[in-house]
């Protein structure tokens, strides 16, 4: 109790640049004490208080699976006036760091047992669903779920991220892969295309279904419509927010969205709650 | 509340009070309403004689005693990622004369802070080592409201001990927990009541709520304000607002704040600053983006959270009636009016 | 008082009438005894609301800043002096707005009421030409205005607006002028008994920002206060943090500050920040012969450089 805002020292393990403008990492973080990492239970969708000491903290999706047992993953984008995120990208490979939480509310995943999963994502906001995709994928749960389609979008193909790993998942045949960029390159031999418009076009079923949609505002607004469309309700539509936050639970008294707090009620909401909640941009 | 304590009253002279403290300083820092530069605040004192008896309310909230404007939470050297700070009082405290409606503010705070679900240490430990002697309010200002949100100028809750003043140099002295009554044998100079005081309580309890002249009807408004989140009349409310951190600061129920980090050479600490939802920094993304854009969704944000979030999440108002936005509002924004426009919109 | 303000309204109605403006910005009784604060008006008929006294504290240039469309404007002498400023520092267009001078024999400092009242509560106030009726439980004391006149007013030079488009009612006798008797005094003193001075009045800072905001000299959109990348100074509330705070503000207004009070007078915690400002003021002015907001033309000294400006301070 007496460590709330303590954090809990991890090592940063690896680094790998994401995109193209080298602004979006993803960490390996793995804890000095194992047995913290066993402690930090956590579920896919949830985020965690990243602390660089002297910068402060930022709150972060976790990026990796829960059976991703030994380390953890954090994909971060650097904002220039973003000091955490700055001071975070500057650091090398074996230093030290602080995670607090786990926090938040995660995806239902018991509730996508026995059904067809559509996961919608677009540009940096797929953090949270690449842990839910790995999650789903894992050899110990993929017979616990049906159909899975991952529609994944990006400006540029340079803005894709986890590029080898959405190598690997198109290469299965357990999962529907849609990689689509808004404006292709030369050697971009892919899909091109608006994540909404491609949405339409491949029209996964509605039966039995639960849609996981992440992305900037914008995105969420033009997907909503043709998943209503496809005949997905509200209530089986799920996604996350982001707000500004500095404790991650509850007090500080920013990431409202009207009553909600989206570190803690949230971030996840169906789209059903989210369309009640007032100056919600969706 | 430590419920079913037997009622405890005395009769206390004014110029007996002196004594009476310097007893109960052996034990505890006492802080009181002091005047420093033209503005009452609680400062911890050595003697009776720097309290200020006839101040209305204090300028900034005995708040800021248990939840700081800038606290320390965690310190450590550079090359260790965080080691809490143990924040012990040094000895137990009282707030001598705390008004009714400041010690409401903190049963409503106790919500937030020392909830079943987070109890926040550093609030926690100075709750529990601070007692709360109340002074009822003789003299309530036009900006009280306390009696429209569930309060009054003699109201007792969520105090150890109350005081009132009779007038004739008399204070009355009841106890109300058993700490409070603690306070009270500390002294056996304390006389017993007579018949007449009690009238004369009576009486002034009497007078002194006829004072609270401002009136408002809150009941339901958390309903009325779920209807009108789009409504033009946040347009015309915060018109005036500049847009600074007086009345979140002064407010006795205010609790927003925002944790950063500040070092020096050697060390990183964490620290805790009350924070305000009028600032437009307050909500800014690292991305830029700002999702209350302007003093009209600020604003707004400020008066929904008191009176309909809060009432929401626990089922009380988190606005107490101190009216110190009132009053200290360089724009006189008065959210007695701003009440008001909702009822009738 | 009467006088001018029928005519303010007057003035204000045709202005809306006749479209030349799409908004007034003035003042209006306030919910407080002796409070007044500012209205928005865009209705003709709301303009019999208007009010003008000695009571009208607010500078209503932190308005302009934000105003997008052509907006006719009650200002005292120092108010214009900062639209001025504003002006010439290209944070509004002259021709969008149109100027209400209003003569102005002082304002009166809520401050010094409250050191009369000592403790006790005002509940009425009633003014008479040159008096101040205060009432409240066992209270009644007549105070003469010029007795609670604000410390920026009782100097002023510029009671009567230097720049206007209309005026409202008869000029006045200017204020006393010039008086830096106490920046003099203050500065006699030792290095540690203004180093403790200063100290105590920023010990009291509780950092709401107040007077940034309202002060018409400070309109960067980003504020150093607020800027993480770099962090400028501590956030803390220690008098160390907090000076540095005003003495940077100080520093920037320094030469472009015109005496208003006004972010003395928003202050919740009675901090004396004129004396600061009234120092950087007389630094100017004996430095560069500058004085700020008296013409549109010349440019203040921090913005300029002249071959002969004083170098002592270059190593
Ligand atoms: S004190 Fe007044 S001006 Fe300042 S933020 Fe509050 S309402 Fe706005
Ligand atoms: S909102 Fe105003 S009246 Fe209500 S508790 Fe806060 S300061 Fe007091
Ligand atoms: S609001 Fe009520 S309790 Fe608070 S100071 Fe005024 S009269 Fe006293
Ligand atoms: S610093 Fe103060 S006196 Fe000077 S212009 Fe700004 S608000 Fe007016
Ligand atoms: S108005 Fe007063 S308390 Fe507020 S920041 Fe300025 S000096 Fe500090």
């Amino acid at each position: 109790m007496n460590d709330l805002y303590h954090p809990r020292s991890v090592v940063i393990k690896k680094t790998v640049i994401e995109n193209e403008a080298r602004d979006i990492k993803t960490f390996e973080l793995v804890f000095l004490d194992q047995e913290e990492r066993e402690k930090f239970e956590f579920s896919c969708g949830q985020f965690a208080m990243l602390s660089v000491a002297g910068a402060g903290e930022s709150p972060i999706g976790i990026a990796s699976s829960p059976l991703d047992d030994e380390y953890l993953h954090f994909t971060v984008k650097r904002y220039p006036t973003g000091v955490v995120t700055t001071a975070l990208h500057s650091l090398e490979e074996g230093s030290e760091i602080g995670v607090r939480g786990p926090y938040g509310n995660f995806y239902p995943l018991k509730a996508m047992e026995d059904k067809n999963i559509v996961i919608v994502g677009g540009g940096f906001a797929f953090t949270t669903l690449r842990s839910t995709i790995r999650y789903l994928l894992h050899d110990k749960n993929r017979s616990r779920f049906k159909d899975i389609t991952v529609l994944y979008g990006a400006r540029t193909p340079g803005e894709l991220i986890y590029k080898s790993e959405l190598k690997q998942w198109e290469e299965r045949d357990d999962v529907n892969m849609y990689v689509t960029v808004d404006r292709g390159e030369e050697d971009w031999k892919g899909r091109v295309g608006l994540v909404p418009n491609i949405l339409s076009e491949v029209a996964p079923s509605s039966e039995n279904s639960i849609a996981l949609v992440c992305g900037p505002p914008i995105m969420l607004k033009y997907t909503m419509p043709p998943l209503l469309d496809l005949g997905f309700s509200p209530e089986r539509i799920i996604t996350s927010l982001e707000r500004r936050m500095s404790c991650g639970i509850g007090k500080c008294g920013r990431c409202n969205i009207g009553s909600k707090y989206i570190c803690k009620d949230g971030p996840v909401f169906t789209y059903k709650e989210l369309r009640e909640l007032p100056e919600a941009a969706v | 509340m430590r419920k079913g304590d037997r009622l405890k009253e005395k009769i206390i002279k004014k110029e007996q009070i002196g004594k009476w403290l310097e007893k109960l300083g052996k034990d505890y820092e006492i802080w009181a309403p002091v005047k420093k530069n033209g503005l009452v605040s609680f400062y911890p004192i050595q003697s009776a004689k720097e309290i200020y008896f006839d101040f209305l309310n204090s300028k900034k909230t005995p708040k800021d005693l248990f939840f700081p404007q800038s606290e320390v939470l965690l310190s450590f050297p550079k090359e260790e990622v965080g080691k809490e700070v143990k924040t012990i009082l040094q000895k137990p405290r009282i707030i001598f004369a705390i008004r009714p409606c400041d010690a409401k503010s903190l049963a409503l705070l106790d919500q937030v802070f020392d909830s079943e679900d987070y109890q926040d240490p550093y609030y926690v430990e100075r709750r529990e080592g601070i007692l709360l002697v109340g002074l009822a309010c003789t003299h309530p200002q036009q900006s009280c409201f306390c009696t429209s949100v569930g309060g009054g100028p003699f109201e007792k809750a969520h105090l150890d001990l109350v005081m009132a003043d009779l007038g004739d140099g008399k204070y009355f002295v009841e106890a109300l927990t058993q700490l409070g009554e603690g306070l009270m044998q500390r002294d056996d100079s304390l006389q017993d009541v007579q018949e007449k005081d009690r009238e004369k309580l009576a009486k002034t309890k009497e007078e002194a709520e006829e004072k609270v002249k401002s009136k408002l009807v809150t009941k339901g408004l958390e309903k009325k304000l779920d209807k009108i989140f789009d409504s033009p009349l946040w347009d015309r409310v915060h018109q005036r607002c500049l847009g600074c951190g007086i009345c979140t600061y002064l407010c006795s129920t205010c609790h927003c704040f925002a944790l950063l980090d500040e070092k020096d050479k050697a060390r990183v600490k964490r620290i805790r600053n009350w924070d305000s939802c009028m600032f437009p920094e307050f909500t800014v993304e690292a991305s830029g983006h700002n999702p209350r854009i302007s003093n009209r969704e600020r604003m707004r944000q400020r008066v929904m959270h008191k009176f309909n979030y809060f009432v929401e999440r626990y089922g009380e108002t988190a606005c107490v009636g101190c009216g110190r936005c009132i009053q200290s509002c360089p724009v006189n924004i008065d959210i007695r009016e701003i009440i008001e426009e909702i009822r009738n919109e | 008082m009467q006088e001018s303000e029928k005519e303010l309204r007057e003035v204000a109605k045709k202005l809306l009438l006749e479209k030349k403006v799409d908004l007034i910005i003035g003042y209006e009784e306030g919910t407080l005894p002796l409070r007044t604060r500012p209205i928005f008006i865009r209705e003709a008929d709301e303009t019999k609301k208007l009010v003008w006294n000695f009571r009208c504290e607010n500078n209503l240039c932190f308005y302009l800043k934000m105003a997008k469309e052509r907006v006719g404007i009650v200002a005292k002498g120092c108010d214009i002096r900062s639209i001025i400023g504003l002006i010439k520092e290209r944070q509004i267009k002259r021709e969008n707005i149109f100027i209400i001078g209003v003569p102005c024999s002082g304002i009166i400092d809520r401050k010094k009421i409250e050191d009369i009242l000592e403790g006790r509560e005002l509940l009425e106030g009633i003014e008479s030409d040159s008096q101040i009726i205060l009432k409240g439980e066992g209270l009644e004391e007549k105070v003469d205005k010029d007795k609670l006149v604000h410390a920026s007013c009782k100097s002023c030079k510029y009671r009567n607006p230097v720049l206007y488009d209309t005026l409202i009612g008869k000029e006045v006798s200017q204020g006393e002028g010039e008086e830096y008797s106490d920046v003099e005094e203050f500065a006699s003193k030792s290095d540690n008994e203004r180093w403790a001075y200063f100290n105590d009045e920023a010990s009291r800072c509780i950092r709401c920002y107040a007077c940034r905001n309202v002060c018409p000299a400070c309109y960067c959109p980003q504020c150093f206060v607020d800027q993480s990348l770099p962090t400028w100074f501590g956030r803390t509330l220690h008098p160390s943090d907090t000076l540095i705070f005003h003495i940077i503000r100080t520093l920037h207004i320094a030469g472009r500050c015109v005496d208003c009070g006004a972010c003395s007078r928003v202050c919740p915690m009675n901090i004396e920040l004129r004396m600061l400002n009234k120092k950087a003021e007389k630094d100017v002015k004996e430095l560069y012969h500058y004085e700020a907001g008296i013409s549109l033309e010349e440019l203040p000294p921090m913005a300029t450089f002249k071959m002969d400006d004083p170098q002592e301070f270059i190593k």
